[in-house]
């Protein structure tokens, strides 16, 4: 199991537990193959269900507290939704350092069209793991940066179908549905 | 049957769980509001907004939980009153129409929730709107329902219906039109029965647009529907001209939507 270190260690504003939390991350990380130690920092404060890679060599990730959040029961922590939220950062992670996205732009440069299609490629995958899924909830957030039309839902299918995709090939797709 | 059904036994099944107005208050990083949070500075909900897509599909399950809760208060409003002591017979009929309504938006929500890849339940439900709908004056209930709530679902409503024509959706946008168009007549009944049961009764009318603005209140966190053009939820103000609402009373709204933001956190 990899190391994990979610800091603040103890919340006021939410019902979580940091211990309950690294053992979320280290599971996820685990299916994952991902044995080096992981950061993860919380901000509590925030409900929104924001995330971002902080740092990818070494693993340093960033949440909002409503990225883990049960969405029936606010402020309690949901597993459902924390595996999803860590296991999209994960993946990402380890498609950067596959080789097939160096000509990928930065995180911070990625349009929306362009993330929501990788997206799709990273919770595709992840179900197949047994990691998240909600596949409507995504084709729904696809359809609207690409399109409600035949056209882009074949697209939704073949990033979400395929094992390992270049960037190249994930920006070739999203943007044939852009361009139909 | 018991008059005055409580909001806390309502019938529900194990997918939905329910939030009380204390729970949501006393949340320490602001109440959920229009699919996002009070805390946060809202921007209007377009499908251009990272999170819009997301923050469309939670406000669209809020208002499938309301469209239950309005078909249960009009149902209720059917039951609890008695025709000649308490209301005439067409305002029950007023309210049969509207548990019809009611019940079609209930199966198209349902519907949208499918296309938006929501789960029913996914998100916890608030009972307030089930809750005016207990009033025991029936002059105070149409008011805070028909009025306060069903208003504000115009203004929601007529925001999803812009967001679907906004993100190329014809699914959403028409069905948001559907449901805008009757909420325009539930909302009309409101304001022509608060008038015709208030013709003479100038203590009752004022108690029941208190009861109104009281209601509207507590949906005003952050003024998140308000007329600006970066507010969450349109004010929508030729539909509730439509509906039976005064220039004054819809600038009333439109400012106490401004105080409510410019008290705000920021």
């Amino acid at each position: 199991m990899p190391e994990v270190s979610v800091t603040p260690e103890s919340f006021e504003m939410v019902f979580y537990d940091s211990a309950v939390i690294g053992e979320v991350v280290a599971e996820v990380a685990e299916r994952l193959g991902i044995e080096e130690a992981i950061n993860l920092e919380i901000d509590e404060q925030s409900p929104l269900g924001r995330s971002k890679i902080v740092s990818y060599d070494p693993i340093e990730l960033w949440v909002d507290g409503g990225a883990l959040e049960n969405t029936q029961r606010p402020r309690q922590f949901g597993k459902a939704r924390s595996r999803d939220t860590i296991g999209r950062l994960l993946i990402r992670i380890l498609d950067r350092r596959s080789g097939r996205f160096d000509d990928a732009p930065t995180d911070e440069e990625l349009e929306l069209s362009q993330f929501a299609a990788w997206d799709v490629h990273c919770v595709g995958r992840l179900e197949r793991l047994g990691i998240g899924g909600q596949q409507k909830r995504r084709q729904y957030q696809f359809r609207n940066r690409h399109g409600f039309t035949d056209v882009a839902d074949a697209a939704f299918s073949q990033l979400w179908d395929s094992s390992e995709l270049s960037w190249t090939e994930i920006e070739r797709i999203s943007e044939e549905c852009r361009s139909s | 049957m018991r008059k005055i059904f409580p909001a806390e036994e309502l019938a529900r099944d194990a997918r939905f769980i329910r939030q009380t107005n204390e729970q949501r208050l006393s949340d320490p990083r602001g109440a959920r509001v229009a699919g996002g949070n009070a805390s946060e500075q809202l921007a209007k909900l377009t499908p251009g907004l990272a999170n819009g897509p997301d923050r469309a599909r939670a406000l669209m399950h809020g208002i499938f939980v309301g469209e239950i809760q309005a078909l249960e208060g009009a149902g209720r409003t059917c039951w609890d009153f008695e025709v000649g002591e308490d209301v005439p017979l067409e305002l029950k009929l007023d309210m049969a129409r509207q548990c019809w309504d009611e019940a079609r938006h209930c199966e198209i929500s349902v519907s949208l929730a499918e296309h938006m890849g929501t789960e029913l339940g996914e998100f916890a439900e608030n009972g307030l709107l089930y809750e005016a709908a207990c009033n025991p004056d029936p002059v105070l209930r149409l008011t805070g329902v028909n009025r306060a709530l069903e208003g504000l679902a115009i203004d929601v409503f007529n925001t999803m219906k812009e967001f679907g024509n906004l993100a190329g959706d014809p699914v959403l946008e028409f069905c948001e039109d559907w449901m805008l168009a009757d909420e325009v007549t539930h909302v009309k009944m409101g304001s022509d029965w608060l008038r015709r049961l208030t013709e003479n009764d100038k203590e009752r009318l004022d108690k029941a647009l208190e009861f109104q603005k009281v209601v509207d209140r507590l949906f005003s966190f952050n003024g998140f529907r308000g007329e600006d053009d970066d507010s969450p939820i349109q004010l929508t103000r030729r539909f509730r001209e439509l509906a039976g609402f005064s220039d004054d009373e819809i600038d009333e709204i439109a400012d106490m939507s401004r105080e409510a933001r410019a008290e705000a956190p920021s």
